[in-house]
Parts: structure tokens; C-alpha cells; sequence
């Protein structure tokens, strides 16, 4: 009895330092922390697979096929693609895509900056400044798309009612959003609205980071405010800088409601951007392949955009 | 005085007399479209149609929210986006905190490639995935359903949350850990009982976002959803469109009440939130 409890006891030892050895050589390859470390990471890993990696994947497959709702897929290659090239409404969404995107991001820079200055300068109640003008950021964004809606209602809008009869601008009220030369700029006017407080917050961020004894030495040089401004507020904010320049040209290329809300695309296609186009495609037409092509067609520019900016994102934190 | 000292005061005062106009106009602005928004939920329809006396409302009537809250889903609505925006919250942030706690502190095999697939997911952008994700939420059976909406948006919920605890949970000093490691904690143990308090803001800006982000969500909920009665509140507002004067009262009650709860939440937490912001995108 006691020597079998004996040779027992011997072999689990020498079981529990092969198993000792087993673990270690593990810890050598998935790291010393890999056990907790990938439960922790486990549920990520699955989200991301199932919701993200795989839509992906299969949205690649379904854009070169014909897919119509309800009927398994035909596979016909890059056809869709080469479809959209020669479609004029296509080409027009990318066109108007640009000018959304590039005039909004380019004024919310403009008011972003501007918002930031007057926020580092000698004001008081900072805080409460600074709050009240973060509110459009936290705002649905179709209660902002509805409001402005409202606000630019050819008849009966606010908009007009100051302009015609308060402040006496225009002899008569315009349809901002149901005339062609002016419904571009009304869907611009109204992403700004949204998104310059978020400019601005960052870059006041960024400029508080700036150490005040910068600033004393270009004084005691005889810089001007001006001078200030380029050689010491921009250099010091220029990461922060490209960080949201290039976010807020993917979520300003990708905005949907606002646009969607306000026009549809119209009038005659003028505010037409590619996610209300790629939309309308799949729900409305029912061509999911074209659809889905039709979202796919940026993504070489928009992946670039995406890795430059995930490097300086990086960057930023470390 | 020297005239050099005298022109520099007036100059900062000019300064600062500019600084306030800018100010002002923005602050002009940024509320004008809410006090609009809530003057028109209290005119009644005459007023509206009669441009008489726009700026305030005479009578004062209470006509649209009653219409909203009685004759119209969306009560219903208010309950769907709750339900979604708490439910898809809680999971995200768990998910994403425990998922940035390992990211950022635990040594592993593929973490580093971990990381930066975290945060490319969270720069692809909605309007790319939306069709094939609808796809794969319908092969799961969660077309149709508040679940398929609770199950989506943790998509892009989660990676925010995660590249946003990742920066916080970097600026805990690892020795707060290693010396509750020393005196007997397990790894978990540090992370549970001495990491998670000290990121306890963090995670409230996280979560708070997280809901904002659902709250307001509008693609996925005009898409997955079909059934008027399982709309949540940004699509639902959006079908009150019917370019009819009648219309916009009992609109813009139910876009007062849909900007309430986010506005509320903000004013009490905006420290954290705008802490959040800049952690999230950038930092300092």
C-alpha cells in the first residue's frame, strides 16, 4: 500500500513537471500571459468575425455577382464594377461625394481652429463655453437633420422669415433644399453644424498640451500673434491636426442620415453622395450586387486613408 | 504709461472683445436650431401657418405632445431605443473592457496584431458593411428584431470602446498591479480589484458614448427593421416627414424628447465625456 502510494506520488511529480515544462514551453510561444490574455480578447475576436470580417468577405464575393432579393447569387466577376465606371449617375455620386466631403471637412477646420482659439484666449467661463458648444456633437443626428429640415422650409421656415422679413436680405424666400443651385451647400451647412465643435475640442486639447514657455521665447523674439500661430500653435498641433482632418473625411464620406433626411439626393440628383446612392441601389432598385459594388468602389482610397490615419492614431498614444 | 504699454492693453482688449463676438456667434449658432425645435413643439397649427409671431409660441399649447404621446408609436419607439441603446451599452463596454485590459497590459501572442485590427474595425466605416451585415444578421434569425439591433451594434460600438480603454488603462502605472501581484493577488485579481476602480471614469465616458453612438443610430435601425411597432426613435421621427405643416408639431415634441435624455446625460457628465472625445480620437 504504501509503496504503490509512494510510486504514485513519485509519478505525479514527474507528471506535474512535464506538465510544469508542457506549460512553460507555452508560455515561451503564446506569451506569459496567453491564458488570460485570449479569454480576455475571445469576445472581440468573435464580434469582429461574425460582424465585421465576414460581412466583409462575403460583400466582396456579392459585389461581383448578380444578386436580386429573394434569388441565390450569379457570379459575373468585376461586371459590376465596370458597370458603374460608364454610369453617369455613379460618377455623378462620386463627384458629389467630393464636394460634400472635402467643403465640409475644409470649414470645419476653418471654425474648428477658430472655436479653439477663442477657447485658449483670455475668456471667461471657459468651461461653460466649451460645453455649450459640444452640444451639436452629442446631438442625434436626425433630430439635427429633422431641425434643420424644418428650419429650411421653403414656406414656412425660419430661415427665410429672417432673411425676407427681419433682416430684409432676399426680396423672397428660396427652397434651399429643393433648388439645385442651393442644396449642396444647405446639406454642407448642416454636416459643419454637426461636426466643427469636435475640431474644435480637439484641437483645444492639442493646444493646451503646447508648453507656455514656447510662447514666452517667440515673444521675447518679437513674433507676431500671427507668427505664434505658425511656428509654435501649428507645429504643436499638427498631429491632432491630421488625426481629425482624416477621421472626419471617413465619417463625413460616409454620412448618411443627414443627407438621406434632407433630400434623398435630390433635387434631380445634385446632393446624390454614394452611401444614399449605394441605399437606394440595394433597397430601392433591389440590385444588391450593383449596391454593394457601388460601397466597395472607394474602398482603395478610403483603406488608405484608413492605415495612414491608424498609424498616427498609434503614434499619438504612444 | 508708455505709448507702447497703452497700445498693448488696448490691443488685448480688442483681443478679448473679439473673442467674446466670436463666442456669442457661435453660441448663437449652436442653440438657435434647439430653441427652435422646442418653441415649434408648443405652437398649435394656425400659428405655424400664419408666421405670426415666430419666435415664441401664443397660444402655448401643449396639443402636440399629447397627439405624440397618444396617437402616434412613439411611445413604443421610446421603449424599443431604450431597450437597445442599455442592452448593446452593457455588452459593448464589458466586451471592450475586459478585451482593452488585455490589449493593453497582458503579454500574449498576436496582441499587437490584435490591436490594430481593433482599431482599423473602428474606422471602417458603417456604409460599407450595412448590406452583407443585414445579410448576416437575417442568417442568424435576427432580422426584424431588437435583438438583431443589439446584436449589430456592438460592430462599431465595440472597438470604440476598446481603443478608448486601451489609452486609459496604458496610463495606470503597472506597478499598482505588480506590487498586488506581490503581496498574493492573482492576475485577474489586480485587474478586478485594483485596474478597474482607479479606470472607473474611463468607462463611464466609454459606456456613455457607447449609448450616445446607439441612441442615435440610423442606418442599421432603417434597415434591419421592417415592423413599424419595433422602430426605435431616429427612424421613427424620420416616417413623421410627410411635408405637411401638420406634421412638424408633434415632430419636433418627439425630437425634444428624443434630444433629452442624451442633452441630460451630457450636462452631468460632460468632464468625462470631453475627456472621452479627445481620448478617443487623439491624445494630448
Amino acid at each position: 500500500m504504501a509503496t504503490t502510494r509512494a510510486v504514485l506520488r513519485g509519478k505525479s511529480a514527474v507528471f506535474e513537471r512535464e506538465g510544469q515544462r508542457g506549460r512553460d514551453g507555452l508560455k515561451r510561444w503564446l506569451g506569459p500571459d496567453y491564458r488570460l490574455g485570449f479569454l480576455f480578447v475571445l469576445p472581440i475576436v468573435a464580434l469582429v468575425l461574425t460582424l465585421v470580417a465576414y460581412p466583409f468577405f462575403y460583400a466582396v464575393y456579392l459585389s461581383m455577382t448578380r444578386k436580386y432579393v429573394g434569388v441565390p447569387p450569379v457570379f459575373v466577376g468585376l461586371e459590376n464594377y465596370w458597370k458603374l465606371s460608364h454610369d453617369g449617375f455613379f460618377q455623378r455620386a462620386v463627384v458629389n461625394s467630393a464636394v460634400f466631403t472635402f467643403g465640409s471637412v475644409g470649414i470645419k477646420l476653418v471654425l474648428g481652429m477658430g472655436m479653439a482659439l477663442v477657447l485658449t484666449s483670455k475668456i471667461r467661463f471657459r468651461s461653460f463655453w466649451t460645453g455649450v458648444l459640444l452640444i451639436p456633437w452629442v446631438a442625434p443626428t436626425v433630430v439635427t437633420a429633422l431641425n434643420f429640415l424644418w428650419i429650411y422650409d421653403g414656406s414656412l421656415g425660419v430661415l427665410n422669415y429672417i432673411l425676407v422679413k427681419v433682416l430684409h436680405i432676399l426680396p423672397q424666400g428660396v427652397g434651399w433644399l429643393s433648388e439645385a443651385g442651393t442644396a449642396m451647400a444647405s446639406v454642407v451647412a448642416v454636416n459643419v453644424w454637426r461636426g466643427f465643435p469636435f475640431f474644435g475640442i480637439s484641437f483645444l486639447a492639442g493646444m493646451k498640451a503646447i508648453p507656455g514657455e514656447l510662447y514666452e521665447a517667440a515673444a521675447v523674439d518679437g513674433a507676431s500673434p500671427l507668427g505664434r500661430f505658425r511656428h509654435v500653435t501649428l507645429p504643436g498641433i499638427r498631429n491632432i491636426l491630421i488625426i481629425v482632418m482624416l477621421l472626419s473625411t471617413i465619417w463625413t464620406f460616409n454620412d448618411f442620415a443627414i443627407v438621406y433626411i434632407l433630400t434623398k439626393g435630390g433635387p434631380g440628383g445634385t446632393t446624390m453622395v454614394l452611401p444614399v446612392f449605394t441605399y437606394e441601389m440595394a433597397f430601392g432598385a433591389q440590385r444588391l450586387g450593383e449596391a454593394i459594388a457601388a460601397a466597395l468602389y472607394m474602398l482603395p482610397p478610403l483603406a488608405f486613408v484608413i492605415i495612414v490615419l491608424a498609424r498616427y492614431m498609434r503614434r499619438g498614444r504612444k | 504709461m508708455t505709448r507702447r504699454a497703452r497700445s498693448q492693453v488696448a490691443g488685448a482688449r480688442l483681443q478679448s472683445a473679439a473673442s467674446y463676438a466670436v463666442l456669442l456667434t457661435l453660441l448663437v449658432i449652436v442653440i438657435f436650431p434647439f430653441f427652435w425645435m422646442t418653441i415649434t413643439s408648443f405652437k398649435n397649427e394656425d400659428q405655424m401657418r400664419s408666421l405670426v409671431s415666430m419666435f415664441w409660441p401664443s397660444p402655448f399649447v401643449t396639443d402636440n405632445y399629447r397627439q405624440l404621446l397618444g396617437k402616434t408609436d412613439f411611445v413604443a419607439w421610446y421603449k424599443n431605443s431604450i431597450v437597445v441603446a442599455v442592452s448593446s451599452t452593457l455588452v459593448a463596454t464589458a466586451i471592450g473592457t475586459i478585451g482593452a485590459y488585455a490589449l493593453a497590459r497582458l503579454r500574449f501572442l498576436g496582441r499587437a496584431f490584435m490591436a490594430s485590427a481593433v482599431l482599423i474595425t473602428y474606422l471602417v466605416p458603417p456604409s460599407i458593411l450595412f448590406i452583407p451585415l443585414y445579410a448576416q444578421i437575417r442568417n442568424l434569425g435576427l432580422a426584424d428584431s431588437l435583438t438583431g439591433l443589439i446584436a449589430a451594434y456592438p460592430s462599431f460600438t465595440v472597438p470604440f470602446v476598446t481603443w478608448l480603454l486601451m489609452g486609459y488603462f496604458e496610463s495606470i502605472p503597472e506597478e499598482l498591479e505588480e506590487s498586488a501581484m506581490i503581496d498574493g493577488a492573482t492576475r485577474f485579481g489586480a485587474f478586478y480589484r485594483v485596474v478597474l476602480p482607479l479606470a472607473a471614469p474611463g468607462l463611464l465616458a466609454a459606456g456613455l458614448y457607447a449609448f450616445t453612438q446607439a441612441w442615435n443610430e440610423f442606418l442599421y435601425a432603417l434597415v434591419f427593421i421592417t415592423d413599424v411597432k419595433l422602430r426605435t426613435l431616429p427612424v421613427g421621427l424620420s416616417t413623421f416627414i410627410t411635408g405637411d405643416v401638420y406634421g412638424w408639431g408633434y415632430l419636433m415634441a418627439g425630437a425634444v424628447l428624443t434630444t433629452v435624455p442624451v442633452i441630460v446625460a451630457y450636462i452631468y457628465l460632460q468632464r468625462y465625456m470631453v475627456e472621452g472625445l479627445t481620448a478617443g480620437s487623439v491624445k494630448g
